[in-house]
């Protein structure tokens, strides 16, 4: 189907960029470019050759090129993906846009930053920082990840609750066609209903559809003050009922609500030696808030802190300074370390349920982990329900028992997920990971409409196959 | 212009060799003022060799208390004896070594005496034009230096971080003056009870007077990882420190603590393995004289300030270098045969 | 059982980043924080009163902001505070220092014990405990790792030294400073947030603590900092990747030459 590079591609390709943009028969300086940051193995596969453009211009004529032979092409940013969105399942060329990393413009009257793709998101708030401004979109990955995978994949994060995904900040967008176009979507207006929204067509497409080469990001005035809230319940269930309380009789939208079931918070606090009274807990919730002042802060903590305790929280910890906040903090983010002390070998999982039943899910989940024998520790965002399930593989289940029953221990878990009304990935994406899982959650009609919209951009199926559909 | 003043420790029947690092920095700051050195010992069945030895390295005169009460340390009791020596003697600087003694006695000192005290210095010197003290200390976890004067009163004091100079070194043919005192029971008297000493079972953990300390970080993983760490040290005749988190983590004793909430130290080599270098890890190690670093981030803060870093995996670098250690000293134990 | 805590506040220096320019502390967006040495001794003063019942008192001598801090460790559970606060207080060394407090916990009557932290992460001295066992005239043990007993009007505590612990008992009142050994500091609650925010922290000032004003501030201080510079940590030095097998051996080859010419082995 698709053709092999050959060495005069490669001097057409080097035509383009540059030889120093261009790496090809050197598999030592491939192999990074061959993977993502799916812990498996089986899923990396090896570039032939990876380009590093530093413009539109440049990757309009590496695109003409690659039809013109039918290379295949899969866009790259920092490579911190977990779904395989970067990888190149059918080889080809890498398209890594690590070249293309300036801010270009911050523009303060109209609250709009534009970006080139490979910005690392943090250096975007850095930068937009001493104007009192700040870009909401938060992965978890926000030290490392650029700006044009987060676009890709419409991550979330941390702050999604309050703020959002990445695609209610996509304004506008400079996109490369998968023929070798360039066409400009959107810019700096705030409103825009003039034909069909191709800008968030674009956004979460995974790099199927385009190349982004420049990204106009809407700015908000950065909050000037964040408190968090470590609560501890007896159960899961009294835990999530809190959260639409907090919504509701609280009037008070939190920055996060992330929850902590107790194979995770255990495992995570006992890794790290925490000494609050966490054995006595059966689920935790670390709400964050942020806002312009201490004192409005104090307010809104007060109002969810005492609704937690009138609910059932054995335990209300509130932190408003970095050393507590730190400490609150690390028990969240050392889940998956503390696990990885028991075994390398875990599939990062990040299903979305309606908020409601994650309780219910969980205790499916239970089932599952018990039925199989594996551990699924349970973390995430409770706010906006995204679940990071994350099946452990055993130290004594021989690698090759690990992924038979973690095909049929995956399915398992999403057939709940859909019977929960939920789907099978909040942020991380299909990629090529959870490819044959879509018929699962998605009717057939979405996915032919799928087919259509990609057969339109991509006649040659050259950018970026293999992922989604 | 009076003496220039050294403590010297002595614990359990033993000389600190701290105490002749001391004579090295007092005796350049006594060349310096054209005055004579001293140090003053006190303790329990203090040794003739002893005496002679703090002369032999540098002591123009030795200051003796002996008296079975003061056989351990007791600051209240240790302070009054010094402060009648001090009273007596005027002399113009009184060092001591920043130990947990030092750091204990000298500040009860200096309240009683009103007079300034400078804490963990690393450099002393005397001004040229005034032929005060100038004492040089980090701060703000070594992020800065400060020099401090003491104005007016005397002696001026400060502790100095141990192993930050070399001791002296001892010239057999030195003579010098022995004053043994005495004093009265009030001076003996506190509210203080000494009840026992419990040596720390573990051989590796006084890292302070180390020559080389192997350092773990969070980077090991966990407290099984710490097995490489403790071999290693073992291996080079070290000991063994760790970053805050890891005794926030339960993986090692405080003991092994290096840094601003730890110990500060000044060894010969420090390998940090697995150590980012946070600035509160930095603050308590950047003095040593030779630094190797292992870490598998490239941009990890540590490297900075290394002399020799090596960006890898510990679990496979480590094994490799013990293996490597080993069969050097067998090579050399076979050479020496 | 009437314990003392004097704290401090400072700089939040843990994810400090330096200038790579000038070599400097990159101040800017730092906030002030509970001294973390600090927080073994509250929470030690805390376990105490749980078992022994009685009151604790924290009290802190800076800027009007050092509420902040005093809050901070009456939400995690002591009883009262009070700021020592006055511009003639401002430049005080560790004497003044020792001094100001000192005078303070006399003025507050009888005690106990007071607890410090071993030394503050800004100054990190650890000068100005002793310093106010020895203003008071009372027993002090610094590093203090454990409270082994309390009766009869005795502590029996045990200190961290070089080579090992040492056990001393001493008369109370006495003063304690504390290493982390110790305990592990509790979070603040909801419930003591809301204690701190309702109670009214009283500013003592020189007048109200009786000191004599040629003993505090930089007056009052006999050292002075007379040259502040920024120490050269130009020591990188060659850095070596790992990236393969071949790489392996020559960075442990390399780890072995150096420690053979720097005759470390």
């Amino acid at each position: 189907m698709y053709n092999k590079l050959t060495p005069e591609i490669v001097e057409e390709l080097i035509g383009i960029v540059g030889s120093n943009n261009v790496i090809y028969g050197n598999p030592d300086a491939l192999e990074p470019y061959s993977h993502d940051e799916v812990a498996e193995k089986h899923y990396a596969h090896m570039p032939e050759a990876v380009v590093k453009p530093s413009s539109a211009e440049e990757i309009a004529q590496i695109m003409k090129l690659a039809n013109k032979y039918k290379i295949p092409v899969t866009p790259r940013g920092a490579g911190s993906g977990l779904s395989g969105g970067a990888v190149p399942v059918y080889g080809g060329i890498v398209l890594s846009v690590e070249k293309m990393n300036k801010i270009l413009e911050i523009d303060k009257e109209n609250l709009v930053v534009v970006v080139e793709p490979g910005v690392v998101t943090n250096e975007i708030n850095n930068a937009v920082k001493e104007y009192g401004l700040f870009y909401a979109g938060y992965p978890m990955s926000v030290e490392t990840c650029y700006i044009g995978g987060n676009v890709s994949e419409n991550a979330g994060g941390g702050r999604a609750v309050k703020y959002g995904v990445t695609g209610r900040y996509v304004i506008g967008l400079e996109v490369v066609t998968p023929t070798g176009d360039i066409v400009h979507l959107g810019g700096k207006v705030m409103k825009d209903v003039t034909g069909y929204d191709l800008i968030h067509l674009m956004v979460g497409s995974e790099g199927t559809l385009g190349i982004f080469t420049k990204i106009y990001l809407k700015l908000m005035p950065l909050p000037q003050a964040k408190v968090d809230l470590l609560v501890l319940f007896e159960d899961m269930d009294t835990a999530i009922k809190i959260v639409p309380k907090i919504m509701t009789f609280g009037r008070i939208i939190p920055t996060s609500i992330e929850f902590m079931d107790e194979l995770s918070f255990k495992a995570s606090c006992r890794y790290l030696n925490e000494k609050i009274p966490f054995e006595e807990a059966g689920a935790m919730l670390l709400i964050e808030l942020d806002g312009n002042s201490k004192a409005e802060l104090e307010e809104q903590y007060e109002v969810i802190g005492n609704l937690c305790m009138e609910n059932g929280a054995i335990e209300v910890y509130v932190a408003d300074n970095a050393t507590t906040s730190e400490r609150i903090w690390r028990i969240r983010r050392n889940i998956a370390e503390a696990w990885k002390q028991f075994s390398p070998h875990q599939s990062l999982e990040d299903v979305v349920v309606p908020i409601s039943e994650i309780p219910t899910f969980i205790k499916r989940v239970r089932e599952i982990s018990e039925k199989y024998d594996i551990p699924i520790p349970c973390y995430g965002h409770a706010g906006d329900g995204n679940i990071h399930a994350t099946p452990i593989k055993k130290p004594e289940l021989s690698m090759e028992e690990w992924h038979k029953k973690l095909k049929t221990l995956l399915t398992e878990l999403y057939m709940i997920v859909k019977e929960l009304g939920g789907t099978i990935s909040g942020e991380h994406g299909i990629g090529s990971k959870r490819k044959d899982y879509l018929p699962m959650v998605l009717e057939p009609q979405h996915i032919e409409m799928m087919r259509a919209i990609k057969k339109a951009l991509d006649p040659n199926l050259i950018l970026n196959p293999g992922k989604i559909i | 212009m009076g003496e220039v003043w050294t403590l010297a420790e002595f614990r359990h029947g033993k000389l600190n060799p701290i105490s002749f690092e001391l004579l090295n920095r007092g005796k350049s700051l006594a060349q310096k003022l054209d005055t004579s050195l001293a140090s003053i010992i006190i303790g329990y069945d203090i040794k003739k060799e002893d005496i002679d030895e703090l002369i032999e390295r540098g002591a123009d005169k030795v200051y003796v208390v002996d008296d079975k009460r003061l056989e351990n340390f007791i600051v209240e009791t240790y302070a009054k004896v010094i402060l009648k020596l001090l009273d007596e003697y005027n002399p113009d600087i009184f060092i001591a070594a920043a130990t947990t003694t030092g750091r204990t006695l000298m500040p009860y000192i200096a309240v009683k005496k009103q007079t300034g005290l400078t804490a963990d210095c690393t450099v002393l010197d005397i001004e040229e034009e005034t032929g005060n003290l100038l004492q040089t200390r980090p701060a703000i976890g070594g992020n800065i230096l400060a020099t401090i004067k003491t104005l007016n009163t005397r002696p001026q004091m400060a502790t100095v971080r141990p192993h930050s100079t070399k001791p002296a070194l001892p010239d057999r043919n030195r003579v010098g003056e022995v004053i043994y005192k005495q004093f009265s029971d009030d001076v003996f008297s506190s509210k203080t009870k000494y009840i026992r000493f419990i040596k720390n079972e573990s051989q590796q953990v006084n890292i302070q007077d180390a020559k080389i300390i192997v350092a773990g970080g969070r980077g090991l993983g966990k407290a099984e990882n710490f097995k490489l760490i403790d071999e290693l040290a073992e291996l080079l005749g070290g000991a063994v420190g760790v970053s805050r988190d890891v005794v926030d983590r339960g993986w090692k004793t405080y003991p092994h603590q290096i840094g601003l909430s730890g110990k500060t130290v000044s060894p010969a080599l420090y390998i940090a393995v697995g150590i980012s270098g946070a600035i509160q890890h930095i603050a308590g190690m950047q003095t040593s004289e030779n630094i190797i670093a292992i870490n598998k981030d490239p941009d990890a803060q540590i490297f900075k300030i290394a002399n020799l870093g090596i960006v890898g995996d510990l679990n496979e670098i480590l094994p490799l270098l013990i293996e490597r250690i080993k069969d050097y000293k067998k090579k050399e134990a076979n050479l020496n045969v | 059982m009437k314990i003392i805590v004097p704290i401090k506040q400072v700089p939040e220096t843990n994810n400090v980043k330096m200038d790579p320019v000038t070599g400097t502390m990159i101040r800017e967006g730092i906030e002030n924080i509970v001294n973390p040495l600090d927080l073994y001794a509250i929470e030690t003063a805390i376990r105490l009163k749980e078992k022994y019942g009685g009151k604790i008192i924290v009290i802190s001598m800076g800027p009007e902001k050092a509420i902040e801090a005093i809050k901070e460790a009456i939400a995690m559970g002591c009883d009262d505070g009070i700021l020592l606060s006055d511009k003639k207080f401002a430049g005080s060394d560790t004497f003044a220092t020792s001094y100001v407090v000192a005078k303070a916990i006399k003025e507050l009557g009888d005690f106990d014990l007071v607890i410090c932290g071993e030394r503050a992460t800004d100054g990190d001295t650890g000068q100005v405990g002793p310093g106010i066992a020895s203003f008071l005239d009372l027993p002090l043990s610094t590093f203090t790792s454990e409270i082994v007993s309390i009766e009869n009007g005795k502590i029996r505590v045990k200190r961290l030294v070089e080579e090992g612990y040492e056990e001393i008992e001493m008369t109370l009142p006495a003063v304690l400073t504390v290493v982390k050994e110790i305990s592990d500091p509790r979070l603040p609650t909801l419930r003591g947030k809301l204690r701190a925010k309702k109670m009214g922290i009283p500013v003592w000032d020189t007048q109200k603590i009786g000191a004599e004003e040629q003993k505090i501030g930089l007056k009052g201080s006999p050292t002075r900092v007379v040259k502040i510079f920024t120490p050269k940590v130009t020591r990188e030095g060659e850095k070596i990747i790992v990236k393969d097998e071949k790489t392996l051996y020559q960075a442990v080859d390399r780890i072995m030459d150096y420690l053979i010419k720097k005759e470390l082995i």
